[in-house]
């Protein structure tokens, strides 16, 4: 199975970088090979390149736009996190969220 | 909006929920600026009131942390929570602001 690379975007990347830990222990727990990282908003663009999904905190989400408009060179979805998902701080449904967004769930 | 209780939450949820509430009013105070300056005022207004109802949410779960200390029950600290706390903070001088902001343009007919 090919690699999933899924980018956390918040405007400092420090709560998501929490976030990113339990997504990659779940991800690791059903034996999938992932590349989950986070970056502050300034970097998101940068590095949307080399993802296949795009999630945004919630302080982030009134970039959403201007942030898919550059996805969309890259042909991958950007979406904020689910609510209960961030707010629980729960992986397992984050990453399940990334995963319907690429369309493989 | 629903006020949260923290009876059933770990330290670390604490924080998420304090950064989620306060990180939706955040973008609600950016884009109720951005609705105003393209002629929406009523959706600006809108947005600012929601802003609002998500900060009081942070709010009430800021001064139930509050309370705990007062009543003699540490929280934990942690990096996480203080700069859950910054969010909160933050995104209520930003609210305020916007708020005068956009009456100060008002008034001026701006």
């Amino acid at each position: 199975m090919k690699m999933k690379r899924i980018l956390l975007a918040c405007s400092s990347g420090m709560s998501t970088s929490l976030l990113v830990t339990k997504m990659q222990e779940y991800a690791k727990s059903i034996g999938d090979e992932v590349e989950i990282w986070a970056v502050g908003q300034d970097q998101a663009k940068k590095e949307m390149e080399r993802a296949d999904v795009v999630l945004i905190g919630p302080q982030m989400s009134f970039l959403k736009g201007e942030l898919q408009k550059e996805a969309e060179k890259y042909g991958i979805p950007v979406d904020v996190i689910d609510m209960m998902a961030y707010g629980m701080a729960d992986g397992k449904k984050a990453y399940e969220q990334a995963l319907t967004l690429m369309g493989e769930k | 909006m629903e006020k949260l209780q923290l009876e059933n939450l770990t330290n670390e949820q604490i924080a998420f929920q304090l950064i989620l509430h306060s990180g939706n009013a955040r973008s609600k105070v950016i884009q109720s600026l951005r609705e105003y300056r393209g002629g929406k005022r009523e959706e600006a207004e809108q947005l600012l009131k929601e802003a609002e109802a998500d900060l009081s949410v942070a709010h009430h779960i800021h001064f139930q942390l509050v309370q705990k200390e007062a009543n003699r029950e540490k929280t934990e600290f942690s990096l996480l929570l203080m700069h859950a706390e910054d969010h909160l903070m933050s995104t209520l001088s930003m609210k305020e602001l916007v708020k005068e902001l956009i009456e100060l343009l008002k008034e001026r007919n701006l």
